[in-house]
């Protein structure tokens, strides 16, 4: 058995998409039991008081990371046959500051603001519609934004292929990074906690 | 207590990952060095090698024209590996997408590697054209050379004249993939959105 399965013909079309609601349904499940489901554990990203998303991403990129050098250097799993999202420099940075904006905004992102809802939350209903409105205002305006959209290809790009380094020492670096990113969000949170302590007690 | 044991598992995880990772370093390292400096050393070129390279010239095998190289790297051709053997100046004012600048001088310390395909470009193709016969001889069996060089690329995939046949359309999304901008008369632009669509939709062929 060789990874990804759909591309092998282990797991057909349907079989993809019942995978897909499991794993969706698994997701939300632990977003909701790590209370990533409520905008004000989110928003603590941004008065950094409470890093749990940052390092909810940070570790999904190390898990994934080394799950797919390892086990791709192990033969379970043919690298070339994952998709590689196209890089378009310009309009993915605009996205990417859009959805930032987005994102402070509501206090919620797309995963999040599915889990709000399903839960009753009244801001994850409206964020929910929001998103889908965006997603058809930008349907529909795509004849127009299309030059944007395409603009600045770079292809499949990848970290190895940009540096000219080996993937096994970009690797290193990264999960370098977290490391060191992960020891300084627990002294900064450590730290807003004793800040939160001391001005209660003085109330 | 309960916290101890927290800090714990997380220690032995980051510990994991720390490790996971140095071994992946190491891994890596060692098989660039071994792909650098092989056991055997390439044989010298014998006559019949070069009766057999003169063939595949004479067959021309031993190019590909800008379109085929622009689809090969759009739908990104497993082990494929886009050289430019241009000067350092030429190379960062433009290279063609995924292009790794190679001088010439450089490509005896090029091993062969299984799998890879290579493609050479230069400014018209001379160059190029001399590195394949170079990289040939000494063992690598995929090379291509880009026929015309970046002059071709630029006329062909950049700003193609788009013909009047069904093969516009393809043409078209070819060359706007890379930045290019189709030319000549009733170019399909943003306007009809059929065309948009459909190049739209080989972008996002699947999204996260």
């Amino acid at each position: 058995m060789i990874a990804p399965f759909t591309e092998f013909g282990l797991l057909g079309p349907r079989g993809a998409l019942v995978a897909a609601f499991a794993i969706g349904i698994a997701f939300g499940a632990c977003l909701e039991r790590s209370g990533l489901g409520s905008a004000r554990k989110l928003m603590g990203q941004f008065d950094l008081t409470d890093l749990a998303v940052f390092k909810v991403m940070f570790s999904a990129i190390v898990t994934a990371m080394l799950g797919l050098f390892w086990l791709s250097r192990l033969g379970l799993l043919d690298v070339q046959k994952v998709y590689l999202p196209d890089t378009f420099l310009l309009p993915q940075l605009l996205g990417g500051a859009l959805f930032g904006v987005g994102f402070a905004l509501a206090g919620l992102c797309p995963g999040t603001s599915c889990v709000a809802a399903a839960t009753g939350r009244v801001d994850g209903v409206a964020v929910m519609l929001g998103m889908f409105a965006g997603v058809l205002a930008t349907g529909a305006a795509l004849p127009w934004l299309q030059r944007l959209y395409l603009a600045t290809a770079r292809g499949g790009l990848t970290l190895p292929r940009l540096l000219g380094m080996p993937e096994g020492v970009v690797i290193l670096v990264v999960v370098g990074v977290a490391l060191t990113a992960f020891g300084f969000t627990a002294r900064i949170e450590r730290r807003a906690a004793m800040s939160s302590r001391t001005s209660d007690n003085g109330v | 207590m309960g916290s101890d044991m927290l800090t714990l598992e997380k220690r032995l995880l980051a510990g994991a990952a720390a490790a996971l990772s140095i071994l992946a370093a190491a891994n890596s390292i060692v098989n660039a060095h071994a792909e650098h400096y092989p056991g055997t050393t390439p044989s010298a070129v014998t006559p019949s090698a070069v009766s057999a390279l003169a063939a595949e010239i004479e067959h021309e095998d031993d190019h590909v024209t800008a379109v085929e190289l622009a689809q090969w790297i759009r739908q990104r051709k497993p082990g494929l590996r886009v050289l430019d053997v241009r000067s350092d100046p030429e190379y960062q004012a433009y290279h063609i997408p995924s292009a790794e600048r190679l001088p010439l001088t450089a490509l005896a310390a090029l091993a062969p590697t299984d799998g890879e395909t290579l493609v050479l470009y230069s400014e018209g193709g001379a160059h190029a054209a001399q590195g394949w016969v170079l990289l040939r001889a000494s063992g690598h069996r995929r090379v291509y050379f880009l026929r015309g060089g970046l002059l071709d690329w630029m006329d062909d995939v950049m700003s193609p004249a788009l013909p009047n046949d069904s093969s516009r359309a393809t043409v078209a999304a070819l060359s706007r993939y890379f930045g290019g901008v189709p030319r000549a008369g009733a170019v399909p632009l943003p306007t009809s959105s059929a065309t948009a669509a459909t190049a739209v939709a080989r972008v996002r062929r699947r999204g996260c």
